[in-house]
């Protein structure tokens, strides 16, 4: 089962660096990685969806807590949590198959954000398994090109705040 | 008083005022503003090692015997990256050393200067924290901190990287109140507890109780925390045998009717027999590293285990735990002793005992390694302190020296460091400059960094070295005979006329063939001022027995050679 593994860090490049490494270093299995700023000024945020068990988690959020530079990190399996990817798809778009593209948009409730007479580029976001298979759908249309976000994730409002590990 | 220095001047106070009086070090381009300012601050003993690798040692050796910081200065570029392999010693056996590099010029950085390299790119995984300082208004603090990461909670080595012209830069300097550190780098253990110790400890005890065949280990963190009074006090009320792992070794004494001796791939087989036969095992300060465990599916298969680290992280990290502990070693020890009812294991004592095997060993040749052993120990006793390299030597020392003063053997464990031996002494000699240090090495091991004797003879430093010379790289060659159907590629090693490279140092050296000479000639090298060098010749093909054969588990262990087929 997923577990999603999110960590509070300095925003500087070489805290960022050490967590990547410390994930690296332990080999697990990671499905998604994503980094964006934090609520807290200088922090980022970084999700880490990994495929293993929850031991496994536990001892990979314990391992990331001890390097300078991280300030929190939760930890949860993805079944108590929401994910959530960003995807931009630029796709070859003819006057003919238009109409079938916007229904495919409007089955995955994706928007059309830029267009040009050729192409365009649509904007989906949801759980990794639902970009895909958005992506999936359009390939029929050709697909130029994918920029994908990877996964950011927060526990359930009704979920335990999860196994959070905060600094003294 | 506020004062206007340098940032090189400022990095000397600093060490002044955090008491570090012993610098380990090599000059280079982008470290000279630091080195222009040393001769002003006479407190700080620099020694001028013969190459980086060493200093790193040096430093790690004098923080495991002193308790307090070791700290190493290296130029960028190559001094930088030399210091990695003792770095990364450090950091697996859990060393406060702290590594000052310089660094190019700050505008250089990024542009493939010469001498520049990512010093913090290249030590983040092998550094407990790590730090390029941007300017030097930043710099008493960060190096502050530095110091303080490096020591507290789990130690551990890191590093400060300072661009050539911060050390230039001028800023107004405040000498450090007694105030903490603001903490942006944290360190060990992060994490509050979970529960009150007291209620940890009652459980515990609770365990220890119910248990039949309890067995305490004892690992690094027993000396760390100085918590050897503690665990010999806590063993004596419950009457529970100990075990010491490599780096537990001289945390409980030898002599003591308790001690059992080390686990693991080449420890006695009583002790890995007991662990097997054992319904828990209280692991104080440990790891629980695969050389102990062997193979972790089949490791103590009957037994709970309750595991007390100070680090969070290590608790069912390499074998599952009933419950584990988080704490100084000390304070939980001490928890545990007013919580346990004295008890004793006489019946399971008597067990393991039984399960005791003569030593299987066969020396073919007159001088064994039993009786170099013996012999140092003859001439050290209680007063000495014995580092070891790594390899088959670092094994016989292990099994055979009878430690009793606490934290009197010194090894590189985790990493498996050649070459450790002779630099690190270095480092326990000026900790402990009373007592006698012995650096004893393997052929191999010894060449790797022999060149610190010319730093031994400038310094007047008397380590006193010894070298079992088998001429083979005796660990590896143990293993192909084993494994690999005597094949020996690339073992055999040719060494030097080791008398004669100690004449050419000027120091005094001696070769060991016979047994009959080994008394008068460690009692002439103990006599020498300086440093000596003694060589032993050893049988070549000697092996270290018991082994558990990699990947095997600690109930299968090889008592004496194997018949191989040559080539199979």
């Amino acid at each position: 089962m997923a577990q999603a593994v999110s960590i509070l860090l300095s925003q500087e490049l070489v805290v960022l660096e050490r967590a990547v490494g410390e994930l690296r270093r332990r080999n697990l299995p990671i499905e998604s990685i994503a980094v964006g700023p934090a609520e807290a000024p200088g922090m980022s945020c970084l999700t880490v969806i990994l495929s293993t068990d929850e031991a496994g988690a536990d001892m990979t959020a314990k391992k990331l807590n001890k390097l300078s530079g991280v300030r929190e990190v939760k930890r949860f399996p993805l079944d108590d949590g929401l994910a959530c990817e960003l995807a931009l798809i630029k796709v070859r778009v003819t006057e003919q198959h238009r109409a079938e593209l916007l229904d495919v948009c409007e089955l995955f409730k994706a928007t059309v954000v830029d267009e040009t007479p050729d192409a365009g580029i649509v904007q989906v976001a949801g759980t990794g398994s639902l970009v895909l298979a958005f992506i999936r759908a359009l390939e029929r249309f050709g697909i130029l090109e994918v920029a994908r976000s990877g996964s950011v994730a927060l526990p359930r409002v009704s979920a335990d705040a999860g196994a959070a590990t905060p600094a003294p | 008083m506020t004062e206007v220095l340098t940032g090189a001047q400022i990095l000397c106070r600093v060490l002044v005022e955090e008491g570090v009086d012993v610098i380990w070090g090599y000059p280079g381009g982008a470290i000279m503003p630091f080195y222009h300012a040393l001769p002003d601050h006479p407190r700080l003993r620099h020694v001028l090692v013969r190459h980086e690798q060493a200093a790193a040692h040096a430093a790690d050796g004098y923080a495991r015997a002193s308790g307090r910081i070791g700290v190493c200065v290296a130029t960028s570029g190559p001094g930088a990256t030399n210091l990695v392999t003792g770095l990364a010693t450090a950091h697996m056996d859990s060393s406060p050393v702290v590594a000052i590099t310089g660094q190019v010029a700050r505008p250089m950085i990024g542009r493939d200067a010469f001498q520049e390299t990512d010093v913090i790119g290249i030590t983040l995984p092998i550094t407990k924290h790590n730090c390029l300082v941007r300017d030097v208004t930043e710099l008493a603090q960060r190096a502050r901190e530095a110091i303080a990461v490096a020591r507290e909670g789990r130690p551990g080595p890191v590093l400060l990287d300072v661009p050539k012209d911060v050390q230039n830069q001028r800023t107004s300097y405040e000498p450090a109140g007694r105030e903490t550190v603001p903490g942006r780098a944290r360190s060990v253990p992060p994490c509050p507890p979970p529960r009150p110790l007291s209620e940890a400890a009652a459980e515990a005890a609770r365990l220890i109780a119910a248990a039949e065949r309890p067995l305490l280990m004892v690992g690094h963190g027993v000396i760390l925390g100085d918590a050897y009074e503690a665990v010999r006090r806590l063993a004596e009320r419950t009457g529970i045998p100990v075990i010491t792992t490599l780096l537990g070794i001289s945390a409980f004494p030898e002599s003591h009717p308790l001690h059992l001796g080390m686990p693991g791939m080449h420890g006695e087989v009583h002790v890995n027999r007991a662990i097997q036969h054992a319904d828990l095992i209280v692991g104080i300060g440990l790891r629980f590293d695969d050389r102990v465990t062997g193979n972790t599916a089949g490791f103590a298969p009957r037994a709970k285990i309750v595991h007390v680290d100070l680090d969070v992280s290590e608790i069912g990290k390499n074998v599952p735990t009933t419950m584990g502990i988080v704490g100084d070693a000390h304070q939980v020890v001490t928890a545990l002793l007013a919580a346990v009812a004295p008890r004793d294991c006489v019946a399971w004592l008597e067990e393991i005992h039984s399960y005791a095997r003569p030593r299987q060993e066969r020396y073919r040749g007159d001088l064994s390694p039993e009786h170099i052993v013996a012999a140092i120990h003859d001439v050290t006793r209680d007063r000495g302190t014995i580092v070891t390299d790594v390899g088959q030597h670092q094994m016989w020392v292990a099994k055979l020296y009878p430690y009793q003063r606490p934290n009197t053997h010194i090894t590189s464990g985790g990493l498996g460091t050649m070459g450790f031996a002779v630099p690190a002494a270095m480092g326990v000699q000026l900790a402990r400059p009373h007592g006698p240090v012995w650096a004893i090495s393997g052929d191999g091991g010894f060449q790797m960094n022999l060149q610190e004797i010319a730093t031994m003879v400038q310094e007047k430093i008397p380590v006193k070295m010894a070298v079992f010379n088998n001429g083979y790289l005796g660990m590896v060659r143990q293993w192909q005979q084993f494994f690999h159907g005597r094949r020996y590629s690339a073992t055999p090693i040719w060494s030097p006329d080791y008398v004669k490279l100690a004449e050419a140092y000027g120091i005094a050296g001696w070769r060991v063939e016979r047994v009959t000479e080994l008394e008068a000639v460690l009692a002439q090298a103990t006599a020498e001022p300086g440093p000596a060098l003694v060589e032993f010749v050893i049988e070549q093909e000697a092996n270290v027995f018991p082994m558990i054969p990699p990947g095997a588990t600690l109930s299968e262990p090889i008592e004496a050679e194997p018949v191989t087929t040559a080539g199979d």
